[in-house]
């Protein structure tokens, strides 16, 4: 008999469906062993079957979000967090720095692009007052982050929950994945504000760009590296950050390009906290994150003026 | 003894872990352009190289791991569940959280940081406590501010359980704090200190620091009161 799968999208941007529907002719091979019995992307269906597996995409950020997650919850027997919104709240996140009011006036009224008289208040579920990971609100039991994951890890991690003996997938950085080499070099000054670096052969880190690979979990296969561009850390911190409460993105990235290139680690925590909603941008509504003792991402971001 | 593989599909060839291991235990073979491990025997198990290692290509087994460093059980809850395929170290720990092994560390260290403190600063005792609680009133990322101070009261009895219990009641500009669990009071029990010393007086005004600077008021003390089971502090409201 198939298995039977169904999925759900709450506060995100339908990527990780699509990502579902990259799988193209390994999902003909995956069909010969589940059955989507609910996938907004694909088929109207309104209503929560009974599945062995449930895949949740996207944060808590709205009432109806709460309400549709619990409704997963009890009709599924294995719940899978999917995507960096779903495992770490992703970049939505950043929410958590603002009122949902001001979130709301920035998004529909004062922004350059808007009449400023519309408002969606009239039918739209309202925002509550923080985004949490899915997590906080139901427990669940496989993580897969990444923005969106990999086919490949989609397939696997499926293949993982229906086979306990199916091989695991790997909980390395992206660097492990990423083709360039990291060498020592010399007379490199910190490049701010830079994706991209000349060499195309070189890690970013030895030419002085900070590139998140090394501290980022690999659900992607290394693809923005490849093709010239510095990681941003979409998937989520790497298995170690997340574990030990003593390290963290920034110290971790400055200590590796202190002794790639001699600049000095204060510069590029510095410049890590000047700029902490775009390095924090994913995981910022996590515990694993705003919890460590070394993250003060209220200080960082100015946001503390509010307090004083 | 402890064995060390390296995952050479993943190496980046960096080299840091020649540069950072204390017993030069790597060496790096120029020409397949990868590290190697030369001296297996001289490695302790400190496992900087596989800390430092960007691409996480360095195993160890048999090394002993510090377990008794206390681990998030949020955190090894979400490792634990990734379907990573290098499981073992990490289950290790997410076993093994440590928490008792965490708070007798703790223990010995908020004793002897606050003799150190008393002894250094004397009567600026009660200004550290107070710095200290507002920096952690600006630390602990919250989606917005407390209104007024009630719902700073309901934060405060929130971030502070479960190892402080705290109740509060308001009358107008007078407070009654009363702090039923304290894991400073349990502290002073297990190790015979009479009850106001320097951790008292520091954890009251890292309290008072906390709230002032979350509900944007100065909180002055009247009178306190302390017992083996309840501690109650009269303070009264200071508007800004």
């Amino acid at each position: 008999m198939k298995a039977t799968i169904a999925t759900e999208w709450l506060s995100g941007c339908s990527g990780c469906h699509v990502a579902v529907v990259d799988l193209h002719e390994k999902l003909l091979g995956l069909l010969e062993n589940v059955e989507f019995v609910r996938i907004p992307v694909l088929m109207d269906e309104k209503d929560y079957p009974e599945a062995d597996i449930g895949i949740v995409e996207g944060a808590v950020r709205s009432e109806h979000d709460r309400v549709a997650l619990k409704k997963m919850r009890s009709k599924v027997k294995t719940l899978i967090a999917f995507g960096t919104c779903a495992v770490y709240g992703g970049p939505s996140g950043i929410g958590w720095l603002h009122e949902s009011s001001d979130v709301m006036n920035c998004a529909y009224r004062s922004g350059p692009t808007n009449s400023g008289t519309e408002s969606p208040d009239m039918n739209a579920v309202p925002l509550e007052e923080c985004v949490v990971p899915i997590d906080e609100v139901v427990p669940v039991d496989i993580y897969l982050p990444g923005c969106p994951p990999h086919p490949y890890f989609i397939a696997a991690a499926i293949k993982a929950v229906l086979d306990p003996c199916a091989p695991r997938i790997t909980g390395k950085p992206v660097c492990s994945d990423c083709t360039r080499k990291m060498r020592k070099s010399e007379n490199i000054t910190l490049k701010r504000g830079e994706l991209t670096a000349e060499d195309q052969e070189i890690c970013f880190l030895s030419q002085g760009v900070v590139c998140l690979g090394s501290v980022t979990l690999n659900r992607c296969l290394a693809p923005c590296p490849k093709r010239g561009t510095a990681c941003s850390g979409c998937a989520g911190p790497s298995l170690d950050i997340v574990n030990e409460p003593q390290l963290d993105i920034r110290t971790l990235v400055a200590k590796r390009m202190n002794m790639l290139t001699g600049i000095d680690t204060t510069d590029v925590t510095s410049y890590i906290e000047q700029n902490a909603k775009t390095f924090y941008a994913y995981a910022l509504a996590s515990p694993a994150i705003y919890k460590k003792p070394t993250v003060e991402i209220m200080e960082w971001t100015g946001e503390t003026t509010k307090l004083n | 003894m402890i064995t060390i593989s390296i995952d050479e599909k993943a190496c980046v060839s960096c080299s840091l872990c020649v540069d950072i291991c204390p017993t030069k235990v790597f060496s790096f073979n120029s020409v397949k352009d990868l590290p190697e491990v030369a001296l297996p025997k001289e490695c302790f198990g400190c496992l900087s190289c596989s800390e430092i290692c960007p691409s996480d290509a360095i195993q160890h087994t048999g090394a002993a791991l510090s377990s008794c460093f206390h681990h998030d059980t949020y955190c090894t809850n979400i490792v634990s569940k990734l379907a990573v395929s290098e499981p073992a170290s990490f289950e290790d720990i997410a076993s093994a959280t440590g928490l008792d092994e965490a708070m007798r560390d703790i223990s010995v260290r908020l004793l002897s940081v606050g003799t150190v403190l008393k002894d250094v600063v004397g009567a600026g005792l009660p200004s550290v406590g107070l710095m200290a609680g507002r920096s952690l009133a600006t630390q602990l990322p919250r989606y917005r501010p407390p209104k007024n101070l009630e719902e700073a009261f309901e934060l405060a009895i929130k971030e502070f359980a479960p190892a402080w219990g705290l109740e509060f009641k308001q009358d107008s500009d007078n407070l009654k704090v009363c702090v039923k669990e304290c894991f400073v009071r349990g502290l002073c029990k297990q190790e015979n200190i009479s009850l106001g010393g320097e951790l008292c007086v520091l954890f009251f005004n890292y309290l008072s620091g906390y709230l002032g600077k979350m509900s944007k008021t100065q909180l002055k003390l009247v009178t306190a009161e302390r017992s083996a089971e309840s501690c109650s502090y009269e303070v009264k409201i200071m508007h800004r």
